[in-house]
C-alpha cells in the first residue's frame, strides 16, 4: 500500500445538533507520524470532532480520508479495526485481569474453547516490554497506577497496528513524574509508525510534546500550524479566544456588604489551601478547566466530602454534613443534575419541596394543598414547561429538569446558593432564563456561587471571579470592562500569575 | 387571574399518581380473578370463605409492610421469616417456668408474660439493628446481610429449641392473644392488628414527611443525601420497624399455637417479597404502595384458595404462585407503559 503524506484529511466536516452546529465546516490535515495537538475552550467542538473520528457519532456532512481512502466508521470498534484507537479519560482496562490478559482481550485464540498461547500474544507482550519494561505481563492491572494503565492501553493500540491513537486529556489524573514517563513514551510512538492526536487543556504540554497544533473555537477550525512557529502561549491563547462577544456585564452599585461565607485554608484530596469570602448579594464565580477542583470545592463546602480547614457561614462554623449545611441556609445545584439533583421517577410535585419539607408540613404531616400550591408557584416562577404538577421529572427536557432542581434549592430558602455548571447541556433560551433568575436572586440580597468551566458564563454574571487550577485558587479578579481574557486563560491553563490584583 | 390561567391551574393538579393507577389496576385484576373463582370454584362465594381470603394471610401482610417500605428504598429484608421464628421461640422460652422439669425444653426463665414479650421484641429488633448497622452504616448490599441474619435468627431459634419446639409449662395467659377473636365471628385479634397496622402504614406512606423520604431515598439515594435527607438514619428506622413487625407476628403466632417452633415461618420472607411485587413495588426503588401490597396478598390468597377448592393437589401450590407472580407483574409493566404520560 502506498502511504500518503497525510494520515488523515478532514474536509468540510459538519455535525449538527437540534439547536446548535457543534462542528462547522472543519477542514485540516494531520501529517503521518507526528504528534498533533487539538486545543480550544470548552464547547469549541473538540470532543464532538473526536466522536466523529471514533465513530461514536455520525457526521451530518463532509468527508474524512484515512490513508487517502474514504473513512466513515459506524462504531468505535469499527474505527479501531480501520486503524484509529482512542485513549479515553475513563480507561478501558479490566482491573481484575492481568496485564497480558488485558492486552489480548478480545483477540484470544482458542481451541475448543480453551485459550491457546500463540505468537500473537508474545508479539503484543514484547511491544509492551519495549514501551515500559517495568510492567510485568502477569501483574494484575488493579495494582498499576493510572499512568501505567494508560501505557497498557497504548501498547495494545500499537500492537494492533493502529495508525492513529487519540489521547483525550491523558494527564488529567496522573502525577508529575508519571507525566514525564508518559511523554517519553508518546514521543517514542513516532518511530513506531503511529500518529498521535493529543487533546489537553494544559498549554505547556502542547509546547513540550506537539509537532502541530490545531485550534478550534465555536465549532470552527481556526488554524493549524507547526508548534515550532508559535513563539508564546499568549499567541495560542489569542487564537483560542478570538473576539468573543459577551452579554454585557453591569457592575453592581453600592459598597461591599458583609461577608456571609468565609472559607479559610480549605484542603482535601483535591483542594489545596483555598481561602476566600463571599459577601451578601454577591455573585462569585469559580472558573477553571475540567479537573481544576470546582466540583470538589462545592462538595466540600456543602459537607458532601471531607476536608480540613474552616468554613464560617453567617458567623458560625459549618458542620460537614449536607443536612446541617442546608439547615444553616446553603443549597447546592449539583453538577450531574440527573444523577445527583433530580428524583427522576418522581413527579415535579415530588421534587420541588424536598429540601424544605418543614415548609409544607406540620408535625411531620404533609399538607397536600400547600405542597401543590408551592409546586405551582415554582412552575410559574421559573416557567417550567409542563401541563401538570404530576408529570414525572424524567419526562422533562434538560432545561426544565434543571429548573426543577433550581426550584428545589430555591424552596429551601437558602441565603447562599451554590450552582455547579448550572447551564451545562441546556439550550440557549433556557440558559438566559437561568441567568435572569440568578441576577434576580442576587438583587434580592442572596449570595450566589457559580462553579463553571465556561468563561462567557462566568464573565456574564459574576461580580468576582476566582481562577482555579489544580485544586488551588490562582488569582482573583473583579469583573468589569477592563478584564483581561488572555490573562485568565493563561492562569487556568497552568501559567504563572505575574501580577495579581489582590486576592489569592 | 384570567379564566384561562385558572383552567391551567386546575389541570395542573389533577392526575392520578402512577402508584394509585397501579393499585387500581391490581384491584381490577383481583375482581376479575375473584369473579372467575366464584363461577368456577364450588362454595367460593360464601361470605366465610371471602373473609378467610383476608384473615388467613394476616402474617404475610404484617411483615409485608416492612418489606414493602424497604423495597421502596431499594433494599431487601430477607430476615423477616427468621425473626418470626426467633421472636416466637424466645417469647416462649422467657415465659416458660424456671426449673419445673427434668426436660430441658420445658424449662424457661419464668418471666411474666408482658416482660417475656417485651424482651422477645427487643431481641427481634436486635436483628434489625444488625441489618441496619451493616447496610446503613457500612453500606454492604442488603441482600447479603439480610440473607445472613435470616439464617442467624433461625439458627438461634433452633439452638434454643434444640431444633424442635418448646410448648410445655406455659402459663394460660400465653395462649390468649393469638386465639382471642371478636365475639360471634372468626376474626382474630391478629387480623385486627394487621388491619390497624395497614391503616397506619397507609397514613405514613401517603401523608407524612417520613413516608415521603422513603420514596426519595429509593428514587435517588445520592440526590437524597445532597438534599439533606439523613439516609442512614432513615434506613435504620425502617429496618428496626421491619424487625419489630416480624417480632409482633412471631409473638402472635407463638401465642396462637402456644408453642415456639424453630422452623415456623419458613419461606415467609419470599411470600412477603412476592406480595409486595404483586402490589407493584419496583425492585429498583422509589415506587410502590402498602395498599398495593395488601391487594397483592389477597390476589395470591384467591389463587391458592381456588386451587385448593378445585381439588388441585397442594403440590401444585408453588408452581401456581410462580405463574401468578409472572403474569401479574408482566401485566402491570405492560399497563404502566401503556399509560399516557
Amino acid at each position: 500500500m502506498k502511504l500518503t503524506d497525510n494520515v488523515l484529511e478532514i474536509r468540510d466536516l459538519v455535525k449538527d445538533f437540534p439547536s446548535v452546529r457543534a462542528v462547522n465546516n472543519v477542514s485540516f490535515d494531520i501529517k503521518r507520524n507526528t504528534i498533533h495537538c487539538l486545543v480550544g475552550e470548552n464547547g469549541a467542538g473538540k470532543s464532538t470532532l473526536i466522536k466523529l473520528l471514533t465513530g461514536a457519532m455520525a457526521r451530518s456532512s463532509g468527508k474524512i480520508l484515512l490513508n487517502g481512502e474514504e473513512y466513515s466508521p459506524h462504531s468505535p470498534r469499527d474505527a479501531k479495526q480501520k486503524g484509529i484507537s482512542t485513549l479515553f479519560q475513563e480507561l478501558n482496562v479490566v482491573d481484575q485481569l492481568t496485564v497480558e490478559e488485558n492486552l489480548t482481550l478480545g483477540m484470544e485464540d482458542t481451541t475448543l474453547g480453551f485459550l491457546r498461547k500463540t505468537d500473537k500474544i508474545n508479539r503484543i507482550v514484547s511491544v509492551m516490554n519495549s514501551l515500559e519494561p517495568s510492567i510485568h505481563p502477569r501483574q494484575r492491572v488493579s495494582t498499576l497506577s493510572v499512568a501505567k494503565k494508560q501505557i497498557v492501553e497504548i501498547a495494545k493500540a500499537v500492537a494492533t497496528e493502529s495508525d492513529i491513537i487519540i489521547m483525550d486529556e491523558p494527564t488529567a489524573a496522573i502525577s508529575e513524574s508519571e507525566i514525564a514517563r508518559l511523554f517519553t513514551i508518546v514521543k517514542g510512538l513516532r518511530e513506531k509508525n503511529v500518529t498521535v492526536i493529543y487533546i489537553s487543556h494544559r498549554l505547556d504540554e502542547i509546547f513540550e510534546l506537539g509537532d502541530y497544533v490545531t485550534v478550534m473555537r465555536d465549532g470552527r477550525h481556526i488554524d493549524t500550524k507547526p508548534v515550532s512557529v508559535i513563539k508564546e502561549r499568549s499567541e495560542l491563547i489569542r487564537l483560542m479566544i478570538g473576539k468573543t462577544v459577551f452579554e454585557q456585564y453591569t457592575p453592581k452599585e453600592g459598597a461591599c456588604k458583609d461577608a456571609i461565607l468565609q472559607v479559610r485554608n480549605l484542603t482535601n484530596h483535591k483542594l489545596n489551601d483555598i481561602s476566600f469570602d463571599v459577601h451578601e448579594g454577591e455573585i462569585v464565580g469559580f472558573y477553571g478547566l475540567v479537573g481544576a477542583g470546582k466540583t470538589e470545592l462545592a462538595r466540600a463546602i456543602y459537607g458532601a466530602d471531607e476536608y480540613e480547614g474552616e468554613i464560617v457561614f453567617k458567623g458560625r462554623k459549618l458542620h460537614a454534613s449536607p443536612d446541617k449545611v442546608i439547615g444553616a441556609g446553603i443549597a447546592l445545584v449539583p453538577e450531574e443534575r440527573r444523577s445527583q439533583g433530580l428524583f427522576t421517577v418522581l413527579t415535579i410535585r415530588g421534587n420541588v419541596p424536598v429540601m424544605n419539607m418543614k415548609k409544607i408540613s406540620r408535625n411531620g404531616f404533609i399538607n397536600a394543598a400547600q405542597e401543590r400550591r408551592a409546586t405551582i408557584e415554582y412552575i410559574d416562577k421559573l416557567r417550567i414547561a409542563t401541563n401538570s404538577t404530576e408529570k414525572e421529572a424524567s419526562k422533562l427536557s434538560g432545561g426544565n429538569q434543571q429548573k426543577v432542581v433550581l426550584s428545589k434549592c430555591l424552596f429551601a430558602d437558602a441565603d447562599l446558593l451554590m450552582l455547579d455548571e448550572p447551564t451545562r447541556g441546556i439550550d440557549v433560551g433556557a440558559k438566559s432564563e437561568i441567568y435572569g433568575i440568578i441576577r434576580r436572586l442576587s438583587a434580592e440580597g442572596r449570595s450566589i456561587m457559580i462553579f463553571s468551566s465556561e468563561l462567557p458564563e462566568v464573565m456574564n454574571i459574576c461580580d468576582t471571579i476566582y481562577l482555579l487550577f489544580d485544586g488551588s485558587v490562582k488569582d482573583m479578579i473583579r469583573n468589569g470592562c477592563d478584564i483581561d481574557m488572555e490573562k485568565i486563560i493563561h492562569v487556568v491553563t497552568g501559567g504563572n500569575v505575574t501580577s495579581g490584583d489582590g486576592g489569592a | 387571574m384570567s379564566v384561562e390561567k385558572k383552567q391551567v391551574r386546575q389541570a395542573l393538579g389533577r392526575r392520578l399518581s402512577n402508584e394509585s393507577f397501579n393499585t387500581l389496576f391490581m384491584i381490577g385484576v383481583l375482581l376479575a380473578l375473584f369473579g372467575i373463582a366464584c363461577a368456577a370454584v364450588p362454595n367460593f362465594y360464601l361470605p366465610q370463605n371471602m373473609l378467610n381470603l383476608i384473615t388467613n394471610n394476616w402474617f404475610i401482610i404484617i411483615i409485608g409492610i416492612g418489606v414493602t417500605f424497604l423495597l421502596i428504598t431499594g433494599n431487601f429484608d430477607l430476615s423477616v421469616g427468621g425473626v418470626i421464628a426467633l421472636a416466637g421461640v424466645l417469647s416462649v422460652y422467657f415465659c416458660q417456668g424456671a426449673n419445673v422439669s427434668q426436660n430441658a425444653l420445658a424449662n424457661g426463665l419464668g418471666l411474666p408474660y408482658g416482660v417475656a414479650v417485651a424482651l422477645a421484641l427487643l431481641c427481634a429488633m436486635g436483628i434489625g439493628a444488625i441489618n441496619a448497622f451493616f447496610i446503613a452504616r457500612l453500606k454492604v448490599p442488603s441482600i447479603i446481610i439480610t440473607l445472613g441474619t435470616m439464617m442467624l435468627a433461625r439458627g438461634i431459634a433452633q439452638v434454643v429449641t434444640r431444633g424442635a419446639q418448646r410448648n410445655t409449662s406455659l402459663p394460660d395467659v400465653f395462649g390468649v392473644l393469638g386465639n382471642l377473636s371478636i365475639r360471634g365471628t372468626s376474626i382474630k385479634i391478629s387480623v385486627l392488628i394487621m388491619i390497624f397496622l395497614v391503616i397506619v402504614a397507609f397514613i405514613f406512606e401517603k401523608m407524612t414527611v417520613s413516608g415521603r423520604r422513603t420514596y426519595l431515598i429509593g428514587a435517588n439515594p445520592v440526590a437524597a443525601r445532597l438534599s439533606g435527607i439523613k439516609v442512614g438514619r432513615h434506613l435504620t428506622s425502617l429496618y428496626l420497624i421491619s424487625a419489630l413487625l416480624a417480632g409482633i407476628t412471631g409473638i402472635l403466632m407463638a401465642s396462637e399455637f402456644k408453642a415456639g417452633v424453630s422452623n415456623r415461618a419458613m419461606g415467609y420472607e419470599f411470600d412477603a417479597l412476592v406480595v409486595s411485587l404483586l402490589g407493584g413495588v419496583s425492585i429498583a426503588g422509589g415506587f410502590g404502595s402498602v395498599l398495593g401490597m395488601f391487594v397483592g396478598a389477597v390476589i395470591l390468597s384467591v389463587m391458592t384458595t381456588s386451587a385448593t377448592g378445585l381439588l388441585l393437589s397442594p403440590d401444585w401450590q408453588f408452581t401456581l404462585k410462580g405463574i401468578v407472580t409472572f403474569v401479574a407483574i408482566l401485566a402491570q409493566r405492560f399497563a404502566l407503559d401503556r399509560r399516557k404520560g
